[in-house]
């Protein structure tokens, strides 16, 4: 791969990288975000950039929602979807609904030992999960074991903003570093092809 | 670029509509009955990463504390439940409860909400409210009677009730019919009679938000920035 070429994926790769720390910035207020990390590596066909998520859990943000749920811990709790799969979550905002369950902005319920939990309007939770009406745990709701519940709790997207904009700087400057190096290599060619064309003159 | 900088511009868009939220909370923290709400946000395009979109706001319907008031017609509830008021025939339902008598012997909100259910007779010179909401007015000629029991209400899902006025909230489709909650008993609201609840909006939280918000906005018109300068770069890209 010739230089030129080579300098267009480099321009490609921190594009790339741009996209993925913008949409990271974008979603610093969206709960339980998991930010993307972009990397290039250097392969036969130049730069390539990918990116992975980063699971490390955000920060805690306090609600005072009884029924806004997050976790302390590797494990989280279960919800059922719409579809009827089953998916550990490790932080939601549930609402009531009719019948007492507790279901989120996207229709999945919260599921008890027992089935979807079933709960009054002033019920309270505790760490292990244990739902109280009244002052009698009537359900307790399934989490994987080591994981601490945290009732009036939120976690906050895991997007740490001044790292973000670091990156977003060092990804313009990646970008016309190669503009440079891709301009100053064309300099370099037009001198060779008019030199070759002296030559023979 | 282009993705970076539609991307940005979502998060601005989204920092806007939350500090509008934020604002809007602040401007209420002193009305009484008010209900903090919080703007929420959700990445779009998945994998694709296109940025961010609004996905509504969350009423937060916690209790705020009661306080001693002033008004001769001051309610509070100490649990759930909302007032049920009127307004040109159309229902509300607010937690409120600060009303004055107007001249027909209705209560009314400053806003022009009509408590339901509620006549006091023209002569009644001294009105109270029991916990369990009756309302015994003393006439002129010193007679006690109970005139009206305040009826509250409660939803199936309070959180997805629309604000129509201040601190007064229409039923909608999700959040269902208004079911009849009565207060006084053992686990039920009780009426507070003499009180009134403060907003649940916590200023130094909401002055925290603003500032996290600006910041969050100020970030986001960088990363607009950085793609246009990026953009800017390519166009001249035979330059040294």
């Amino acid at each position: 791969m010739d230089g030129i070429h080579l300098m267009a994926t480099a321009l490609h790769a921190a594009k790339a990288r741009l996209d993925v720390s913008a949409a990271n910035l974008a979603n610093v207020s969206s709960d339980g975000f998991r930010k993307s990390v972009g990397r290039a590596t250097l392969t036969r066909d130049g730069l390539v950039a990918s990116a992975r998520i980063d699971t490390t859990p955000g920060p805690l943000r306090r609600t005072a929602r009884t029924f806004d749920l997050a976790t302390a811990g590797t494990g989280g709790f279960f919800v059922r979807t719409p579809g009827g799969a089953t998916v550990e979550v490790r932080s939601k905002s549930f609402d009531r609904d009719a019948r007492g369950h507790l279901v989120d902005e996207r229709g999945n319920v919260l599921l008890g030992t027992h089935g979807p939990l079933v709960v009054r309007e002033d019920a309270t939770i505790d760490a292990r999960g244990d739902v109280q009406e009244a002052g009698t745990i009537v359900a307790r709701i399934a989490v994987r074991p080591g994981t601490a519940l945290q009732s009036g709790f939120l976690e906050s997207a895991n997007v740490d903003s001044v790292r973000e904009m670091v990156d977003v700087l060092g990804e313009q400057r990646a970008f016309e570093t190669a503009q440079k190096t891709l301009a100053a290599l064309d300099d370099e060619r037009q001198k060779d092809a008019n030199d070759v064309i002296r030559i023979k003159g | 670029m282009n993705r970076a900088m539609f991307a940005s511009a979502s998060g601005m868009a989204a920092q806007q509509q939350n500090l509008d939220v934020v604002a809007d909370n602040l401007a209420n923290a002193d009305v009484a009955g008010f209900k903090g709400a919080q703007a929420t946000f959700a990445a779009i395009g998945g994998s694709a990463q296109l940025g961010v979109a609004s996905t509504g706001t969350r009423e937060n319907f916690a209790q705020g504390k009661l306080m001693k008031s002033g008004g001769a017609f001051d309610v509070a509830i100490d649990g759930g439940g909302f007032f049920r008021v009127a307004r040109d025939g159309e229902p509300g339902f607010t937690r409120a409860g600060s009303f004055a008598r107007a001249s027909d012997g209705s209560l009314r909100t400053s806003e022009g909400w009509t408590l339901t259910g509620v006549h006091l007779p023209a002569d009644a010179v001294d009105v109270t409210v029991a916990p369990d909401g009756a309302v015994r007015v003393r006439g002129r000629d010193g007679k006690e009677s109970t005139i009206a029991r305040i009826a509250l209400a409660t939803f199936d899902v309070p959180e997805k009730l629309r604000p129509i006025g201040s601190a007064v909230f229409g039923a909608t489709g999700a959040s269902g019919h208004a079911r009849v909650l009565a207060a006084g008993s053992d686990r039920g609201p009780k009426l507070a009679f003499g009180m009134l609840e403060k907003s649940n909006v916590s200023i130094v939280e909401s002055m925290m938000a603003i500032l996290s918000a600006q910041r969050a906005y100020e970030a986001n018109a960088k990363g607009v920035q950085a793609a246009d300068e990026m953009l800017r770069i390519a166009n001249n890209i035979h330059r040294s």
